[in-house]
Parts: C-alpha cells; sequence; structure tokens
C-alpha cells in the first residue's frame, strides 16, 4: 500500500469516528464566516445607529477564534493521543517520525481544509439567515442582500490557517517527544490511577462544596446593604469569583469522588449496575478531568449568565417601555393632545383617552423606609414624591387618611426596606399632612415625565388640600397627564406613523409607547445577538469536547462491558447504567453551571430589566436542550459499542 | 448425572469464499462436580471450544445442553439470564473492573440476580475467607498482586454458585507459586462444593490439578486421559506423554 493510499483510507476511517469534530468545525468557519462577512456588509451600517454594530461584531469575533483555536488544538490533542498505537506501529515498521509526521499533516490537510470549505460555503449562505435575525431583534428594517467579500473569505482563511499551523505545531511536539513503547501506552498513562481515597481528598472534597457556598451566600447578601461603599462591593465580587471558581476545581477534583464514595461506603460493596457504571467511573474520572471541566463549567455559567442578563434586559423592554409610557401615546402638553386625537379620528381609529392631574410634593417617610445604602438614594425624610387623586385612577379605594404608593421597582426595593404599613407624611409649602400608609402596588399611573416611581395615591380631599399648598418651586411645567390607548392593537403601527408624523415629541414630553419599547429592543438586540451566538459556539465546542471525552472513556471501558455482558448483564442493563453515568458526565457541569450562573444572575438582575424568572427560564431551558443533544449522542455512542462487546 | 452436553459441534469462521472450519462435529460430556481441562496446541480450536460452551459465542451447528437446557437455540436476553443463573467465568487477565473494589467486583454476580444484600455479605465472607482475600476487601485491582487479583476473579466466579464455572487459562499470566495456589484453591473448591470446572489450559503442570483431561486436535477430540487413583505427579507424566505424541506441529512430506 502506497503512503497516499493509506492516507486515504485513514481519512475514511477517521470522517466516520470523527462526524461531530467535523460537524464542530464546519460549524465554527461558517459562523466566523458569517460574522466576518457582516463587518464587511454595508447593511451593518444601518444598525451601527444603536451601538457601534461593526465594531462589537468585531470582537465578538474576536472571541470567537479564541473559543475555536482553543476547541480545535484540544480536540486534535485527544485524536492524536487516540491514534497514538496506530503512530506506533508506523514507528515500528521503519518509518521515521517524520515521515509520519507527514502522513498526519497531510491527513489533518484534507479533512480540516474539506470542512473549511465546507464551512465556508455554509457560512455565506447562511449569513444572509443570520443578517436576518439580527435586523429582526434589533427592529431596524432593512433588506439582507448576499454579498460575497473576498476581503472576509481572505480573513476567515487566514486565521484558520493560523490554527492549522498551531495543531500541526502541537502534533509535531507530540510525535517528537513519545518513544515506540510509550505511544503504546499512552492511552493508559492519561487517566489516574484507581487508588483508595485518602484523608487529604475528603478534605479538598469538603472544601470545595464549602467554598462554593460560601461564594453563593456572599453572592446572595450583595446587595442587601453589608456592603455600603463600593471598593467593598468590588471586593466582595472578587471574592465571590474567586471562591466559586476555586471551589468548582477542588469540587471536581475531591467533591464528586468524596460524595460518590460515602454513597458507596453505605452500600457495602453491594452495588446495582447502574452504579458500577455510573459512580465508579465518574468518580475517577472527574478527578483527572478536573481542570477542563473546571473551565468547561466557569464558561458555561458565564454564558449562561451573559445570555440571561441580556435576554432579561431584551424581555423587559416592553415591561420598561410599559412603566416609563403607561399608555400607547402618553402626552404632557394637552394642544398636543388634542392635535392627535384629531388626526386618529379622522383616521377613523377608535381610541380612550385618560386624563389625570399630577403633583409634586415631599412626603416623609422615615417610619417606614430604612436605608440598606447610604449615597444611593434621597433621604426618607424629605422624599420627592407624586401625588395623583384616587378619583381620577382609581384602582383601589383610600379613605380620607389613607395612602398607598404605587410603581414598585425591584431596584429600588435593593436599596431601601420598606415596611407594610405606617405614618407618613406629605408636605406641602406650608403644612404637612398626616397619612396612614397602606402599602406598595405595581402599576405604574403616569409617564416618566413627572418622577418615576413612587406615586402617590390619595383621597380626593386630601388631593385637593395638597393642590391648595403647593411648593411651585417643585412643580413640573404641566401637571396634566394625557394617556391614549387605541381599543384596536392593529392599528397600533398606524397611529405610531400619525404620531411620529407630526413630531410631537419636539413639543415635549411626549411618547409613543411603541417607539420607546424599539429603542430599547434596539440597544439591547445587537448586543444580545453577538452573546447568543457566541454562546452557542461556546455550547457546540464544549459539548462536543465532552462528547469526544466520552467517546474515549466508552472505548476504553469496553473490556468492562465484556466482563459484565460475560457475567449475565444484559445490553439493556449496561444501557441503563450508560445512561446514568452519561446524565452524571454531562449533567453534573451543566447542573453545576447552571447553579453558578443562577446565582450571578441573582446577585444583579435588577440592574438589567424588570422581569428576572422568565426570560431566565427560557435561556436556561434552550441551553439545556442543546447541551442534552451531546448526551443524546453520547449514549447513542455508547449503546454501539456495548452491542459490539461481546 | 451429565451436566454439559455438547454434540456434533460445528464452528465455522469467514465467509462463503475463505471458509475456516475450526471445530469438526466435536462431541463432549461433562458430569457434575468434574474438574475438567481442554489441552491442545495453539489453532486446535479450544478456546473456540470455550466461548460456545459458555454462550459467548455461537456455534455453526450442533447443540449444547446444560442442566437439560439447550443454550443453541436461546435468544440474546434468554442468554444474558442463562449466564447469570448458571455459569461463572475465569479469564487469563483477570477481567477486574478497575473502578471497583475487591468486594464489589466478586459481589457483581449477586447484584444481577439481585439476591438480598444480607445474603449476599454471608456468601462473599465464606468465598473471601476460603481463598484468603478477605483482608483486601477494599482494595482496588490495581493495589494488589497477579495472584490476588486472580483469586479474586474466581471468587467472583463461585459465589453465586453457578452450575458450572469455565476457566481460560487462569494461570496464564501468574508466576509459579500464585499459580499452584490458584489451583490448590479450585481444586479444593470443587471438592467442596462440588462445584463443576471447564479449564482450558496449555499447561500441563496446571491440567494435572485437574480429574480428567480432554486433548483436542484441529477441532475433534483426539483423546482423554482420566486421573484416576493416580497422584498428580504421576498424572502429570501421563499428560506429558500424551502431550508429546500430540506434538505441535506434523512435518509430513
Amino acid at each position: 500500500m502506497s503512503v497516499n493510499q493509506l492516507i486515504l483510507r485513514n481519512l475514511k476511517k477517521n470522517l466516520k469516528n470523527y462526524y461531530l469534530y467535523v460537524f464542530a468545525l464546519m460549524f465554527s468557519v461558517a459562523l466566523y464566516f458569517a460574522f466576518v462577512t457582516l463587518q464587511y456588509d454595508p447593511a451593518m451600517d444601518e444598525t451601527k445607529g444603536s451601538i457601534k454594530g461593526a465594531a462589537a461584531i468585531k470582537a465578538a469575533s474576536v472571541l470567537l477564534i479564541g473559543i475555536v483555536a482553543i476547541f480545535l488544538t484540544y480536540a486534535n490533542n485527544l485524536f492524536i493521543k487516540r491514534r497514538s498505537k496506530e503512530i506506533g506501529l508506523f514507528q515500528l515498521v521503519g518509518m521515521t517520525k517524520n515521515k509520519i509526521f507527514r502522513i498526519l499533516s497531510i491527513e489533518n490537510f484534507l479533512l480540516y481544509y474539506g470542512s473549511l470549505a465546507a464551512g465556508v460555503f455554509l457560512g455565506f449562505s447562511v449569513s444572509k439567515l443570520i443578517m436576518m435575525v439580527l435586523l429582526k431583534i434589533t427592529q431596524v428594517d432593512g433588506i439582507a442582500r448576499l454579498h460575497f467579500s473576498g476581503a472576509a473569505l481572505v480573513q476567515t482563511l487566514l486565521v484558520f490557517t493560523a490554527i492549522y499551523a498551531l495543531m500541526l505545531l502541537t502534533n509535531y511536539i507530540f510525535i517528537k517527544k513519545q518513544s515506540i513503547l510509550s505511544l503504546f501506552r499512552v492511552v493508559s498513562n492519561t487517566e489516574g490511577r484507581v487508588k483508595t481515597i485518602s484523608i487529604w481528598e475528603m478534605v479538598i472534597g469538603i472544601l470545595g462544596i464549602g467554598m462554593i457556598g460560601t461564594g453563593y451566600y456572599v453572592s446572595s447578601k450583595l446587595f442587601d446593604g453589608d456592603f455600603t461603599s463600593v471598593n467593598q462591593l468590588f471586593f466582595a465580587m472578587v471574592f465571590i469569583l474567586a471562591s466559586v471558581i476555586i471551589g468548582t476545581y477542588l469540587f471536581y477534583k475531591g467533591s464528586v469522588s468524596f460524595i460518590a464514595n460515602i454513597i458507596r461506603k453505605k452500600k457495602d460493596g453491594y452495588l446495582k449496575i447502574n452504579e458500577v457504571l455510573s459512580l465508579s467511573s465518574i468518580m475517577f474520572r472527574m478527578k483527572s478531568n478536573a481542570w477542563l471541566l473546571t473551565i468547561i463549567t466557569t464558561v458555561s455559567a458565564l454564558a449562561i449568565g451573559l445570555l440571561s442578563l441580556t435576554y432579561i434586559s431584551y424581555y423587559s423592554a416592553e415591561q420598561m417601555a410599559k412603566n416609563n409610557v403607561p399608555a400607547h401615546f402618553t402626552f404632557v402638553d394637552s394642544e398636543s393632545a388634542a392635535d392627535f386625537t384629531e388626526e386618529l379620528e379622522s383616521n377613523k381609529i377608535v381610541f380612550t383617552e385618560k386624563r389625570i392631574e399630577v403633583l409634586q410634593a415631599v412626603m416623609n417617610a422615615e417610619e417606614i423606609i430604612g436605608l440598606k445604602m447610604e449615597e444611593y438614594t434621597q433621604d426618607p425624610a424629605a422624599m420627592s414624591v407624586t401625588v395623583i387623586s384616587e378619583k381620577s385612577y382609581g384602582q383601589r379605594d383610600v379613605a380620607k387618611d389613607e395612602v398607598y404608593l404605587t410603581g414598585y421597582s425591584d431596584i429600588m426595593m435593593k436599596f431601601i426596606s420598606m415596611k407594610d404599613s405606617g405614618p407618613i407624611e406629605i408636605r406641602g409649602k406650608e403644612e404637612a399632612i398626616p397619612l396612614h400608609y397602606l402599602g406598595m402596588e405595581k402599576e405604574y399611573p403616569v409617564s416618566r415625565y413627572f418622577g418615576g416611581s413612587p406615586v402617590a395615591v390619595v383621597d380626593e380631599s386630601v388631593f385637593e388640600q395638597v393642590k391648595k399648598d403647593l411648593d411651585p418651586s417643585i412643580q413640573r411645567d404641566s401637571s396634566w397627564y394625557i394617556g391614549i390607548d387605541l381599543q384596536d392593537e392593529r392599528e397600533l403601527t398606524k397611529a405610531n406613523e400619525l404620531f411620529n408624523e407630526h413630531q410631537y415629541t419636539e413639543a415635549g414630553m411626549n411618547e409613543s409607547r411603541l417607539d420607546s419599547e424599539n429603542i430599547q429592543k434596539r440597544q439591547m438586540g445587537l448586543t444580545m445577538f453577538i452573546v447568543g451566538f457566541l454562546g452557542l459556539t461556546f455550547l457546540i465546542t464544549s459539548g462536543c469536547i465532552l462528547y469526544f471525552k466520552q467517546m474515549d472513556q466508552t472505548e476504553d471501558e469496553q473490556p468492562s462491558y465484556t466482563i459484565l455482558r460475560k457475567l449475565g448483564f444484559t445490553q439493556g442493563d449496561l444501557l441503563k447504567g450508560i445512561q446514568a453515568k452519561q446524565a452524571f458526565n454531562f449533567g453534573i457541569p451543566l447542573a453545576i453551571g447552571l447553579l453558578h450562573s443562577y446565582f450571578a444572575v441573582k446577585s444583579g438582575w435588577f440592574f438589567f430589566g424588570t422581569e428576572l424568572w422568565s426570560p431566565m427560564i427560557i435561556v436556561m431551558t434552550l441551553y439545556t436542550a442543546l447541551y442534552s443533544i451531546f448526551t443524546v449522542l453520547s449514549v447513542a455512542h455508547s449503546k454501539k459499542v456495548i452491542r459490539e462487546s461481546l | 448425572m451429565i451436566l454439559l452436553e455438547a454434540a456434533k459441534l460445528h464452528k465455522t469462521y469467514g465467509n462463503k469464499f475463505n471458509k475456516q472450519e475450526v471445530l469438526k462435529g466435536l462431541d463432549l460430556k461433562i458430569f457434575k462436580g468434574e474438574f475438567v481441562s481442554i489441552m491442545g496446541a495453539s489453532g486446535s480450536g479450544k478456546t473456540t471450544l470455550l466461548n460456545v460452551l459458555s454462550s459467548i459465542d455461537r456455534v455453526t451447528n450442533g447443540s449444547i445442553k446444560i442442566e437439560g437446557n439447550d443454550i443453541t437455540g436461546m435468544k440474546e436476553k434468554q442468554l444474558a439470564e442463562f449466564r447469570k443463573q448458571h455459569l461463572g467465568f475465569l479469564f487469563q487477565d483477570y477481567n477486574l473492573l478497575d473502578t471497583l473494589t475487591v468486594k464489589e467486583n466478586i459481589l457483581l454476580p449477586l447484584s444481577v440476580s439481585k439476591t438480598p444484600k444480607k445474603e449476599a455479605d454471608q456468601r462473599f465472607e465464606r468465598i473471601a475467607a476460603e481463598l484468603g482475600i478477605f483482608e483486601i476487601k477494599d482494595k482496588y485491582p490495581n493495589e494488589i498482586s497477579g495472584g490476588q487479583k486472580q483469586r479474586t476473579s474466581a471468587a467472583r466466579a463461585f459465589i453465586h454458585e453457578p452450575s458450572i464455572i469455565f476457566a481460560d487459562e487462569p494461570t496464564g499470566a501468574l508466576d509459579s507459586k500464585s499459580a499452584s495456589d490458584l489451583l490448590n484453591k479450585l481444586s479444593d473448591l470443587n471438592q467442596t462444593r462440588q462445584a463443576t470446572i471447564l479449564m482450558v489450559t496449555h499447561d500441563p503442570v496446571a491440567a494435572s490439578y485437574c480429574g480428567r483431561v480432554i486433548f483436542i486436535k484441529d477441532g475433534l477430540i483426539y483423546t482423554e486421559l482420566n486421573k484416576g487413583d493416580q497422584t498428580r505427579q504421576e498424572f502429570f507424566k501421563d499428560i506429558m506423554k500424551t502431550q508429546s505424541v500430540l506434538g505441535g506441529v506434523h512435518h509430513e512430506r
């Protein structure tokens, strides 16, 4: 057989084994190419208005290269180790190391550049799709056209050739360093030898769980008022990061085997098939992969966290717009309002109008409000407050001496603590009216022009009393809020066009909710787009790495399957065990990553939006679902190995 | 009482253009409580015989009955069930799971058959004491010697009291001291537990521990020797003689 035939033969075999690697490579190339194409695309200028679009995408593509480079060199390392026997054999029959290196390089070259070409083609065809997704989520009206950019192609080729060179270098070093003997032995050397658990490992195990727990605890206290200065906050954050990451490492190094060992001790030697395959192997394998798993977990946590946060702000765009602009259109000058309603009528658009008179006053809420952080809010003894009458905004009845506040915000609640009820005072220019505070409501009755939250809702008579005793220096130019709601949402775009045509925004703080929402979405959209695709790349590469690892392990464990089947375990029994094992192998890093990101998001989400749970759960579910694909693939592979193992 | 009865076993490997017949209509009977060894040169088909008898491989033709059950017609699931109940295995390379302790390895067959834990513990203590491995029960296979590994493997083969134990060159990887230790234990267990053992070996010393030695050549039984009332030394000499007649490769011109 000539060398060329040898290469082709190997290539064929490898393609079957490493289809996932080829897929991941193609995917990364496609994504990178698409990103670079976007960067050179004239249509990017339109999204540029929001954030510097091209620059952001450029930064993202650099990150993308980082992830992809690490992934490819890692996968390549795994593969060359798997083929060490073959390499040893070549050497044994008298090939020089240089020749072997050449064979491997040519083989790699064909595989790599084949996938690269396919990836570029794929990337070119999906770049339009990606562009469309981008325009859709940034709510920019633009038409995505297919532009083939030569510059993008050159850049992609250059970058991936550099990665190829890096792979060649690692291969070269690997082959140079090995002797024939060690090549035959390499597989058994990579995984640590199985030994009885020592006390030291138990200590590491407990320490790991402890550190993660401490990190979580501190993160939940981060904005609870224990850290009152920026410096302290900063140190607390660094502490959390360090403690959680080191804790994660120790967790894999010790805790997993520690916990598994406790469970095994309890069984006293009598293990079920599930436990044989899952517990015992995880116990030892996780330890030797502690570094890899820590990196995967940390970056997954980061990806999920960032995705959640950006999605929270994107998701909250609607709610935020609703809080800032309570009606479809809000006006503070009645002339514009009158003009607009006339326009609506002439266009036969049915609407309802709501007028609320709004006053500004000062509230003494010392009795019910406590501060958590000194520098961040107003003095509770003299807070500015917006006052409206129960009559004009009748959500809830109030008696003559009662008041309730409305316009709850999570962010505000992080900085102050509030009692459920108690006495407060509303002060005008001269006199103060003592009132009984009833509680806090969620709704925002008037637009942000009037100062945002909180808004005090009082009895009509009290309202009149405040009105007579106004402090003119703190009043706004307009004291009327006019909210216009369309009856039929479908006419909103048309009404919005009318609104913009007449440029009512010029006349003061007249706002359209739709516009306000779109601005918010545009700002968050690009960020979400980039974070989303980076997250996806990361998900796929880390999923692939875990899959390769599993593939390797399963093949290593094939003799064990043979033994077990000889002992009378059926394929079904073994498969059940394998499923349990894979559930752990993939599940533990995922679960830890999710938990990390949950605590990270929970500690600071309120800076990003108004809704925590739904966006976070959506992101996490999606991530988990995509991630599970790799678990399924890996179980399918094990199934094949089990079938062949007798 | 006949425990295992094989009739007209044929086993062919390869496709229709390149056939290789390894077993050519071999007949065999094993009685309950026997310690039998099968000897033969490399390529004589002894390992293939062991594999088909122990249901790991399927015969091309012929029937195998163990305790009256014909295993040649069984489905994969039934076979697994059958192995679980009736068969024990001992291999040259121990075949212990590296990630399990000695005790866990030994208890595996009981876990397959879902024996109650208490009973499992009792059985473990008995067999571990008999084989002298109770002290190392919490060690991992990496931490013990070859002889200990093979005794662990033996304990695993015996613990569920199978109808028959198949041993494939069990002493192949052991030094002579450990090998004779193991063989003594095996023949003890054969006596005390009335366990039936079928061992494949090419080592005449190992074979001399058995009660009967079957020689195969080119896929058929060549001859067999019974120990009878002989001492082990005398039996060993007999075996040596037969083996030299049997020879390895004949140069017939």
